[in-house]
């Protein structure tokens, strides 16, 4: 497996805007990695050049301009990136005193981003605050795939709709709702404080299409807070739908070498080996030992299964940044 | 000053080992390599140190993992690995042909398993070397770590040295009372060089829940931060051991490195830096080859432990 390439470019930033009380957009001139960029996959930007805030910040794809070859009528025809961030720390305080025609440290593009769910006839786009920003690359991406059309439109090919639920505590406080109309899509909106569309959570306009329509063949892509995340792979789960989720961690290298952005996912191996009763029989309860204690493994060696739903042990480490940052909802353990 | 060089060597030896140039890249930091080699040429550093390795996989702690701190970050991985058997199966087969020497880093939690990872692994082709990661939990002796006592020191050491005829560096930690005798230590008991510094002990805390930033509670400093102390720690281990010592601790730029250097380091070993810019150990190997040109040094070695101190002034204790 030859590594996928990753390059480091220094990009013009060509737009730099504050679109919501502290919301900003981004748009980088770099064609280098417009062309490889993949949705829900990232970069990881240096917001500064001294030592302090040390670390780069990693932001998904808001938007993506692969360079045109024929005609370049925008000036983001070239090849450009479009992030949109919010302010919430040091390092995202430093970046808003960026300055457009300034150039920006950018390394991507990072992680595994969406993958089409096979089979299925309806895409739900679920998100919550910033969290909404890599979901419009990706309806951008599916209306692509459905036939390089500007607009969605109910025709051929295996996907025929697209389906956006999105949230935030206000009404300025939720990216991309534009985009989404100029894409033909009408996204339903939740709004905490009432401000705009419906009065509560993304997650209860899923509740309720779930409810009322069934969707039986629709797949899920979902990026918001971690509570959120939680409950949409809950409610996912119950109607037995695949979903895809977009999830946050702290990181410092992105590349996968320091093992810092840790996610927590099933491990099913371990769990089929213990289900497996030859496995069993040949010791498997003495590598649970030193997972789950030793009254636990004891039963198991009695061919008992623990009365626990979901046992502790079969648990591992990925990483955020490389396995990620898009996992299939499933596999994570929310705590 | 002897005539002006235009062409100074960047070669450095650690004992036995020769290494095209003194920059290293550090063990946790660096993956197995492979991470970074879609984004810079492995083939151009002095050499890589892959993460630490123990005889079975392990976990590593629950994030987060990491926090940031005023020109620095702290980490609390956990010693995460994959484990002998599939460092062996899975990663070694690319470092071979990574066209740069790689050394091993490897811990245990008791003596006899620091020794026979150090002989299963001194049976490999394509490992140059280990490095001894002497800063993790001992379980036998109730939580001490092998590097806070010569004793301990000498003893896993001494056993790894017999265990080995490999190149065996030993990774000294900085949260130690007298670091001049833990090298010695080290260097009584066979090893060809030591390395300093591993990460400081920290803490961060969220004022707003309360809480430790970490899952860990507390987790290693690392990057600028501790330049100061890792330099300073150098400058003393180098001043009693004989053997090459290995500067690490915030080395960011060519100036950096060049501190290290002149304060007594062989080699030098970029971590965090590597996450900021990936290039800054290239840079580095740039940077240092200007410097000597500029001032007419022929070699590395003739930078190394150059420092200039007035008779009267402070003395190593």
């Amino acid at each position: 497996m030859k590594p996928k390439p990753i390059k480091e470019v220094k990009a013009r930033i060509q737009q730099h805007r504050r679109v919501g009380v502290d919301y900003f957009r981004l748009r980088l001139l770099c064609p280098e990695i417009a062309r490889l960029a993949q949705p829900g996959q990232f970069v990881m930007l240096r917001v500064s050049d001294s030592s302090d805030p040390l670390l780069r910040r990693p932001f998904s794809f808001f938007r993506i301009f692969p360079p045109q070859t024929k005609k370049r009528k925008r000036p983001e025809d070239e090849g450009a990136l479009e992030i949109c961030y919010q302010v919430v720390g040091r390092g995202t305080s430093r970046m808003t005193q960026l300055r457009e025609g300034e150039r920006l440290d950018v390394l991507g593009p990072l992680g595994k981003g969406f993958w089409p769910e096979e089979g299925r006839s309806l895409a739900i786009l679920i998100g919550g605050g910033i969290g909404v920003a890599p979901l419009v690359a990706w309806a951008e991406q599916l209306r692509r795939e459905q036939g390089k059309k500007k607009r969605f439109s109910k025709t051929s090919g295996n996907l025929k709709e697209v389906l956006v639920l999105i949230g935030g505590k206000s009404r300025d406080k939720i990216p991309g709702i534009r985009e989404f109309m100029r894409m033909g899509l009408e996204p339903q909106i939740a709004t905490e404080d009432g401000s705009l569309g419906f009065q509560g959570l993304a997650t209860d306009l899923l509740e309720r299409e779930l409810v009322t329509q069934g969707h039986k063949s629709a797949a899920l892509y979902s990026c918001g807070p971690l509570p959120m995340l939680a409950r949409v792979a809950q409610i996912t789960d119950q109607f037995d739908l695949p979903c895809q989720v977009l999830l946050e961690s702290r990181m410092a290298c992105g590349v996968g070498a320091c093992l810092g952005c840790a996610v927590k996912v099933r491990d099913r191996t371990l769990r089929g080996a213990l289900e497996d009763e030859d496995a069993r029989a040949q010791g498997a309860a003495v590598h649970l030992e030193d997972r789950c204690g030793e009254e636990m493994a004891g039963s198991w060696r009695e061919g008992l299964a623990p009365i626990i739903a979901e046992p502790p042990a079969f648990f591992r480490y990925v990483r955020g940044c490389k396995e990620g940052p898009v996992f299939e909802a499933r596999d994570i353990l929310w705590e | 000053m002897s005539p002006k060089t235009d062409n100074p060597s960047l070669q450095v030896n650690l004992g036995s080992l020769k290494l095209k140039n003194p920059v290293i890249a550090a063990s946790g930091t660096f993956g197995y390599g492979e991470e970074y080699s879609g984004i810079i040429p492995l083939g151009s550093l002095g050499a890589i140190v892959t993460k630490g390795l123990s005889l079975e996989p392990r976990k590593g702690n629950p994030p987060p993992r990491l926090a940031e701190t005023p020109a620095g970050m702290l980490n609390a991985i956990g010693l995460e690995n994959v484990g002998l058997e599939i460092f062996l199966q899975e990663k070694l087969p690319f470092l071979r042909k990574a066209r740069c020497p790689v050394l091993v880093n490897i811990f245990g939690s008791t003596v006899e398993e620091y020794a026979e990872l150090a002989k299963r692994l001194s049976a490999v082709d394509g490992i140059a070397g280990l490095e001894v990661n002497i800063s993790c939990p001992n379980v036998k002796a109730g939580g001490a770590i092998f590097a806070a006592e010569p004793k301990t020191v000498y003893k896993v050491i001494s056993k790894i040295r017999r265990a080995t005829s490999s190149f065996v560096m030993v990774k000294l930690s900085p949260n130690v009372a007298d670091i001049g005798k833990i090298a010695l230590a080290a260097e009584e008991a066979g090893a060809d060089a030591v390395s300093l510094i591993n990460t400081l002990t920290g803490l961060a805390i969220d004022v707003q829940t309360r809480t430790p930033v970490l899952g860990n509670i507390t987790g290693g400093l690392s990057g600028p931060a501790i330049k100061p102390i890792g330099l300073r720690m150098v400058w003393q281990a180098a001043q009693v051991v004989r053997i090459p010592v290995v500067g690490i601790g915030g080395i960011v730029t060519a100036k950096d490195a060049l501190e290290y250097l002149i304060a007594g380091a062989t080699a030098i070993q970029v971590g965090t830096a590597h996450f900021i810019d990936p290039r800054a150990g290239l840079k580095i190997i740039d940077g240092i080859q200007r410097y000597l040109q500029a001032n007419n040094f022929p070699d590395v070695a003739s930078l190394v432990g150059s420092l200039k101190i007035k008779k009267d002034t402070g003395q190593p204790t």
